[in-house]
């Protein structure tokens, strides 16, 4: 298996890929533990001692008791749940940055470089792209006027379609290289990790309650989440249904790109599972695994194309269909 | 997978991209695409126009063409008209003149065989009295044979 290779069980090798990278808080007296590398007690003792001046357990890891508080790389879930809230995921917000960029910078330069009548294949790219963003917006978001629907839907399109397509890159192709020159832990999808699709739907939520109480007043938006959609009589029964209602958008927007983007992202690392790369013990059997986890893994990534780009619409769709709602006079029920 | 600090710094990265489309990419797009529109709507109307103009001048110009080509034949009939009528009032001056001359001509010739006659009989009259003055040998007067004289005049004349 690919997880032979570095010394972990499969178990180890889905978790370790599953894993952020998390840089946070710990506090003073916190244990911090790492895997010791090396094959004998006296090579894993002097791993500890020469890489990380830490002490070797006498089994599997080097410890280390922090003296004072300090910020480090998360290394395993007691880490994690130490450092609390207060922690980032440097690969989701490296990566996300990284993609949000060149969506800014080929977008930026296209505008800048725009010609009318010699249109490079880039441009012409981008122009379908924004006509394409265009009418969506045209066809969806009728309630009102608002410069800055498109445009918010243009960068989810993008943005997001850019982060989804990071999971077509094999799953070993960039953690691999990264654990071999120090880097612990990377994801490098940053859809999959729920901070992120939670803070797009939360700010999309949070621009959504911001224009309902812009066009309808706070008067009109009380009125429209405890008038209905059973009369004033109800009002106790409307608050529930229309808060629930109300929650559930960014609740299930974050959720289905999340949950979407980590199963696929689970499938290629499963398919991943079943191909050896330590060619002294293959045997037949192996090589058949082998070939069907290639088969499978290209299978998947077909059909996976599918869901990034389909993901990425979603999104941007429910996006502009909630900013519609925001934008409604009257609610229509 | 717990919700941590990255969900504040994401959030911050998305309104910025936000930000940034809103004022730097999506503007600056859409207008020049609506500018090409524009300028593809006009050239179509454009060319649609100068294809409907092109028309009407081939019109134009075939019917100039027909009321040139009907002119000159007026001119050329009108021409051979007047050069037909310039060659008969040439003809019929000509006729005249000859005519003219022709009788003038004969008046004058008229008039010489008169005067030649006159002078022929004088010059005949004389010579003939002479001729017989020298025959006869004695004078002969007008009173005794002026008769004769007479009556060989009238003969000559006739």
């Amino acid at each position: 298996m690919a997880s032979e290779s570095s010394g972990r069980t499969f178990q180890e090798y889905l978790e370790h890929h599953l894993q952020n990278l998390v840089y946070g808080r710990l506090p003073e007296g916190h244990e911090r533990k790492f895997y010791a590398k090396g094959e004998t007690d006296e090579e894993k003792a002097a791993y500890c001692q020469d890489g990380k001046n830490m002490d070797y357990d006498g089994d599997k890891y080097c410890k280390e008791t922090l003296t004072e508080d300090g910020w480090y790389l998360a290394n395993n879930k007691t880490d994690l749940e130490a450092m609390g809230f207060w922690a980032f995921n440097i690969d989701t917000l490296f990566f996300s940055l990284l993609l949000g960029s060149i969506f800014l910078f080929f977008f930026i330069n296209a505008a800048k470089s725009f010609s009318l009548e010699k249109p490079t294949k880039l441009q012409l790219f981008i122009e379908m792209m924004i006509d394409f963003v265009n009418g969506v917006v045209k066809g969806t978001f009728k309630a009102g006027q608002n410069s800055l629907v498109a445009p918010m839907a243009l960068t989810i399109f993008v943005w997001v379609l850019l982060m989804n397509l990071m999971d077509l890159v094999p799953v070993d192709l960039i953690p691999y290289p990264a654990e071999e020159i120090g880097i612990p832990y990377l994801k490098v999808v940053p859809t999959t990790d729920l901070n992120l699709t939670a803070a797009l739907a939360l700010s999309v939520f949070i621009l959504y309650l911001f224009f309902s109480i812009k066009n309808k007043g706070f008067i009109g938006f009380i009125k429209s989440i405890t008038l209905h959609p059973f009369g004033p009589w109800m009002l106790p029964a409307n608050l529930f249904v229309e808060v629930i209602d109300m929650l559930a958008k960014p609740l299930s927007l974050a959720l289905r790109l999340y949950g979407n983007l980590y199963a696929g992202e689970m499938i290629f690392l499963l398919i991943a599972g079943m191909v050896m790369i330590n060619f002294e013990t293959l045997t037949i059997a192996g090589v058949g695994l082998n070939l069907a986890g290639v088969t499978l893994s290209l299978i998947w990534a077909i059909f996976h194309i599918l869901i990034v780009v389909l993901q990425a619409f979603i999104f941007m769709m429910l996006t502009v269909v909630y900013m519609n709602m925001a934008h409604e006079k009257f609610e229509q029920h | 997978m717990n919700l941590n600090g990255t969900l504040l710094g994401q959030m911050i990265a998305f309104g910025l991209f936000i930000w940034f489309c809103w004022k730097f990419v999506w503007p600056p797009l859409l207008a020049a695409m609506e500018e090409r529109a524009s300028k593809i709507e006009k050239g179509l109307k454009d060319s649609e126009e100068s294809a409907k103009k092109i028309i009407e001048a081939e019109e134009q110009s075939k019917k100039m063409i027909a009321q040139a080509k009907s002119e000159a034949k007026n001119v050329l009939s009108n021409a051979k008209a007047q050069s037909e009528k310039i060659v008969e009032d040439s003809k019929a001056k000509a006729t005249e003149e000859k005519n003219r001359i022709v009788t003038s001509a004969q008046a004058e010739i008229d008039k010489e065989v008169v005067n030649a006659k006159k002078n022929l009989e004088k010059d005949f009259a004389t010579n003939v009295m002479s001729a017989a003055k020298k025959i006869v040998g004695k004078e002969i007067s007008e009173t005794n044979h002026g008769d004769t004289i007479q009556k060989s005049l009238d003969d000559f004349r006739k």
